[in-house]
């Protein structure tokens, strides 16, 4: 625990220290609520059917979406990105050198990433829910926050892969970009996953975040309990295992060949 | 060395028929031999440091120095031999082997810039999972020894490099270890700085005389000044190893110093009755001004060189006015390995290339 927590307050002195960067962030994310706000405005309130299976409002599945979404990308690009600093920075060096295990320094240097993230996450939902007049009075909000842990834990595997293949390739940003694009495509972000063909279902069935966006909203919405969402969670549960093997595995081995090559800490 | 059984309890770290080289990508893998290809930037590397020693490693820019010092931290895996840290194989027991080990690098990119000294201190000093309490108390403590309680709140990136280096000698102490390893601390600090840094080195050799320190440096000054052995390493090997009178006598086969002689009169030159039997090695001119001349003479220890000289001078009506004597400067030796080393690898290379023709 102490380790986890000298690595947060790392990271919280460091973002604090670049202030207005950390406070231009956290306006620019509560300014994408207001850009949902005129966006759901513009669609009206009547209820749509290909929202009725969430309560029929597009701005509260929408929300949802966009809130879980940014914890996925704080998965994807926080690891990676840790990596690329530390060793542009040069302290990648000096924390290897430590009795601690690599991934488990990739971990904790995530965490200040992921309380930001949570941060964000309750504020998309109180702020947009007062906003836009989303009822989320018969939520169950103990199901959201399992879903959600269970949604970092699966996306924190596919993190900690991809940092093991930016140590070895140094530079990875387009490929990321190309892979959250067809993650939004198919994993039902911005509309329903109904609306796509078979075969882009069949894909988008193969993400969690797909899982993860059904099993959020019809907890927050509908209020459905874990026993609703055994499914959801059981498959959540297995991707979180075999993403975090193969993540933590292939990062181990990345390290392993960046130490052959000597690449470790060249950016 | 090669090959030495030397009990692990007595060594602190044994370096065993270490090689390391660096391939390129098999579709790119030139022809050479099925071993090696691509950089060799160590081979066949053997030597033993044992606890409590402070051995310099030197060599020149691009020898394997940071390269070996790597090795030994588990930042980098072997090509082939192995490493032990008081008996544990860096690469089968990475974890165990860093408890042991503390690193001082000159890279002051290694901070976080944005984080003051304790709290960089601090940081590092969690990584070692050192107890809240005495993890407080050993920040404190260093920073003191380290002259820097007086920064110690202000961020990183205000410091000096004199700073620096010091923050970063502090970092390589804070768990403890039982083996320090240098990477050039002293590298662009300017004199005063440099010193200071030398004399905590010697320092802590006291305050702590069972942990062993490997100080990588090119400043032969500086090596020979802390250190009681020395191994030098170039193009990847060693090329000498033992203590610097040691290394000095095998690279000339006998003992010979340097003496100085500043006179005023008639110039003398080495051509006198007697001069080649003297045991003289060669003089040359150091310095010459308006009315005297400093005269370099290299001489077997012990030989008649000194006396001739100094009785040309006087007997061709010279007056002199200072005589020292000193060893040969561990630079002068240094270099004649190196270049007699570099020399010998041409040699064997025109050979290679003959022979594959």
């Amino acid at each position: 625990m102490m380790l986890a927590w000298a690595f947060f307050r790392r990271d919280a002195i460091i973002a604090y220290s670049y202030r207005v960067s950390f406070v231009a962030q956290l306006l620019g994310n509560l300014l994408v609520l207001g850009l949902f706000y005129y966006v759901g405005r513009a669609i009206g309130s009547a209820p749509l059917p290909a929202f009725a299976p969430y309560g029929g409002s597009f701005v509260a599945f929408l929300l949802i979406g966009i809130a879980l979404t940014d914890c996925v990308g704080v998965s994807l690009v926080s690891f990676a990105a840790q990596i690329r600093e530390a060793q542009t920075t040069g302290t990648l060096e000096a924390t290897v050198m430590s009795p601690v295990r690599l991934p488990l320094i990739l971990i904790y240097s995530s965490l200040w990433n992921y309380f930001m993230c949570g941060v964000r996450f309750v504020l998309y939902l109180v702020i947009g829910s007062r906003l836009y007049g989303i009822d989320m009075s018969r939520g169950n909000f103990g199901s959201a926050l399992l879903i959600f842990l269970l949604t970092v834990l699966c996306f924190m595997g596919v993190g900690i892969l991809w940092a093991g293949i930016v140590m070895l390739v140094k530079r990875g940003e387009s490929v990321m970009t190309a892979g959250a694009s067809l993650v939004l495509l198919v994993s039902g972000v911005l509309f329903p996953v109904d609306l796509l063909p078979h075969w882009l279902r069949t894909i988008g069935d193969l993400v969690p975040l797909t899982h993860a966006l059904e099993g959020m909203r019809l907890a927050l919405l509908k209020g459905a309990s874990a026993a609703d969402l055994a499914d959801t969670l059981m498959a959540l549960g297995s991707f979180a295992i075999v993403l975090l093997t193969l993540g933590i595995g292939s990062f181990e081995g990345a390290v392993s060949i960046a130490k052959h090559t000597g690449s470790l800490t060249q950016y | 060395m090669k090959g030495t059984a030397v009990p692990a309890s007595m060594a602190a770290i044994v370096v065993d028929d270490v090689s390391k080289w660096y391939r390129g990508w098999p579709l790119l893998r030139r022809r050479r031999t099925a071993a090696r290809s691509g950089t060799v930037a160590l081979e066949g590397v053997s030597f033993t440091v044992h606890e409590g020693e402070t051995v310099g490693l030197l060599g020149p820019n691009g020898a394997g120095k940071t390269t070996l010092l790597k090795i030994i931290a588990t930042l980098l895996h072997v090509s082939a031999g192995r490493v032990l840290i008081h008996g544990c194989d860096v690469r089968d027991d990475p974890l165990r082997a860093r408890r042991l080990i503390g690193l001082v690098t000159s890279d002051e990119r290694s901070f976080y810039w944005r984080l003051t000294g304790r709290q960089n201190l601090a940081f590092f000093a969690a990584l070692y999972r050192l107890p809240a309490r005495s993890l407080t108390e050993r920040v404190a403590e260093l920073l003191d020894v380290t002259g820097l309680t007086g920064a110690a709140d202000r961020s990183f990136h205000t410091y000096s490099s004199g700073m620096k280096q010091r923050l970063a000698i502090a970092r390589g102490f804070l768990a403890d270890p039982r083996i320090v390893l240098y990477d050039e601390p002293t590298r662009s600090l300017d004199p005063l700085n440099a010193a200071t840094i030398r004399d905590w080195i010697a320092a802590s050799r006291t305050r702590s005389p069972h942990t062993t320190h490997l100080i990588a440096t090119n400043q032969l000054h500086e090596a020979e000044a802390l250190c009681s052995r020395a191994v030098i390493i170039n193009r990847g090997s060693v090329i000498a190893c033992g203590t610097f009178d040691e290394i000095r006598e095998r690279w000339r086969g006998r003992d010979y110093v340097v003496h100085r002689v500043t006179y005023r009169g008639p110039i003398v030159d080495g051509r006198w009755e007697g001069a080649p039997r003297s045991g003289l090695i060669e003089i040359h001119e150091e310095r010459r001004d308006a009315h005297t001349r400093t005269l370099r003479v290299s001489a077997i220890d012990g030989s008649d060189a000194l006396s001739l000289m100094l009785a040309a001078v006087l007997n061709g009506g010279g007056t002199v006015l200072r005589c020292e004597t000193e060893q040969v400067p561990f630079d002068e030796v240094f270099c004649g390995l190196v270049d007699r080393a570099a020399a010998a690898s041409v040699t064997n290379r025109e050979a290679e290339c003959s022979l594959s023709r």
